[in-house]
């Protein structure tokens, strides 16, 4: 139980843009897990929805041979990230696990680190979190309720991870690679969202990092994200290998 | 004093009332101005949740419940009813609080888990037992009902505490434990102190530790422990 080992997880996801079909499971997992507040019509309509994770939905060529595109978008934990040297508090840091945290006691609610980041992924809590009577036994203990004021985003489910390191620990083993999942990626049904550790040569991510369909989201911005992206594939036309 | 120097003859009776006013005046705003900053100060501190600040903090419970009678393992300042002087039982704390070495919470038993015990230990006449027997309905015919303990140790919202691994480290570092204990000091019974103090030697359970974020750190920094934010703030 050293800060040393502590260091030695790189958290990240890697996307597989083919497998997913936009159904959208891992929005609402990610809403029940992380405790966010509901997004009432109203809210919407303000554009004042929160999200941490949402499928992005768009059209590629000409009707009649559109085709519906998905992609899901969740923080992408950037490794040089533009949301982290603009907070004034510190609130927002790159830990030694390679994820982006949110420090929701430090936050003091400037936006800064909204503005500054191109994905889109932080959100800001402009009312307090009210929930109806018969969904606060809903909400998750292990998760911080954000009061008004201050910003939230994806947080890897850092608790699960928590959870498990505490328990591989308590068992005198090493993390096992799948058994920590995200909300996101254990309701994805075509585990088109994969988590796992990028410092371990053998997990599934890893490999499936080195594969030649891989991407960064706005990657002339230089963010180094966490999150890998697989592009789709098209039986009608050819990928370009951009990086390989 | 500016405007004096400039006609000391012409001004010089209206200049000392003018001097005076802009002075109290001043002080006034001053004044004010200190008396504002003060309260807002007093007023966040003051305005905290009260747990936040649970030091020293204690509470009534709906049953009177001994800790010294159950957990001390020495002889007690407590006379039973036929005038006998009484020894602790010396029971392990997780005899009772059974999850604090896997999960996060210590965990309150269950009123059955008490009346195991209580439906045939303890007089019929003492009337914080027979509230218990009540709620477990073995006197009385309004059935089970739990019994709502008020919680003495209460961390703030946006931090999370487990038991698990602080029972484990402690147990295998015994060293770093910290106060002593009148109770059983073997097993995880024995580090329980470090934060909680002598609960075995008190009638009503009293947080002796400010349990602040700095007494967290500190420790933490001593053991390489992690002191990652994200380690405890999600």
């Amino acid at each position: 139980m050293t800060t040393e080992n502590f260091g030695n997880n790189n958290w990240g996801m890697v996307v597989d843009v083919d497998k997913c079909i936009g159904c959208n499971a891992c929005v609402l997992a990610c809403q029940a897990e992380n405790n966010i507040p509901l997004n009432t019509q109203d809210r919407v309509e303000r554009a004042r929805s929160i999200s941490w994770i949402r499928v992005e939905r768009y059209w590629e060529g000409d009707f009649p041979d559109a085709k519906a595109r998905f992609i899901p978008i969740m923080c992408q934990h950037c490794e040089n990230a533009p949301c982290e040297p603009v907070c004034p508090v510190y609130a927002t840091y790159h830990n030694a696990e390679g994820m982006n945290v949110q420090v929701y006691n430090r936050c003091v609610g400037t936006r800064y680190c909204a503005n500054g980041c191109p994905y889109i992924v932080r959100f800001f809590n402009f009312w307090e979190p009210v929930w109806p009577e018969s969904l606060r036994n809903h909400l998750n203990p292990d998760v911080t309720i954000r009061s008004r004021g201050i910003m939230e985003k994806c947080s890897f489910c850092v608790h699960r991870i928590r959870r498990e390191t505490r328990k591989a620990r308590s068992e005198g083993r090493e993390v096992i690679d799948g058994t920590i999942q995200t909300a996101c990626s254990s309701a994805c049904p075509t585990s088109a969202l994969n988590f796992g550790n990028f410092n371990d040569p053998n997990s599934k991510v890893s490999k499936m990092k080195k594969d030649k369909r891989h991407y960064t989201l706005l990657d002339q911005f230089a963010t180094d994200p966490n999150v890998i992206y697989l592009a789709k594939i098209d039986a009608d036309k050819k990928v370009a290998a951009k990086h390989d | 004093m500016v405007s004096e120097n400039e006609n000391p003859e012409t001004k010089s009776a209206s200049l000392p009332m003018m001097l005076i006013l802009v002075l109290t005046a001043g002080g006034l705003g001053v004044m004010a101005v200190s008396g504002v900053i003060a309260a807002f100060v007093i007023t966040g501190w003051l305005g905290q949740p009260v747990p936040v600040l649970g030091f020293q903090q204690t509470f009534d419970q709906p049953i009177d419940f001994p800790h010294t009678i159950h957990a001390s393992t020495k002889q007690l300042k407590h006379v039973a009813a036929d005038g006998q002087t009484m020894e602790g039982l010396g029971l392990d704390c997780t005899f009772c609080h059974r999850t604090v070495t896997t999960q996060a919470n210590a965990g309150i038993p269950p009123v059955g888990f008490c009346a195991t015990c209580h439906e045939v230990i303890g007089s019929a006449d003492n009337n914080e037992i027979n509230i218990l027997r009540d709620a477990a309905g073995i006197i009385g015919d309004d059935g089970k009902e739990p019994i709502d303990w008020r919680r003495v140790h209460r961390l703030p919202d946006h931090v999370r505490f487990v038991h698990e691994p602080h029972i484990r480290y402690l147990t295998q570092n015994l060293s770093e434990v910290k106060g002593t204990t009148d109770g059983v000091t073997t097993g995880p019974s024995a580090v329980c102190s470090t934060c909680h103090g002598n609960v075995a030697a008190m009638e009503q359970v009293e947080q002796v530790e400010a349990l602040k974020m700095g007494q967290c750190v500190d420790c933490h920094r001593d053991n390489g422990a992690p002191t990652d934010c994200a380690a405890c703030h999600h």
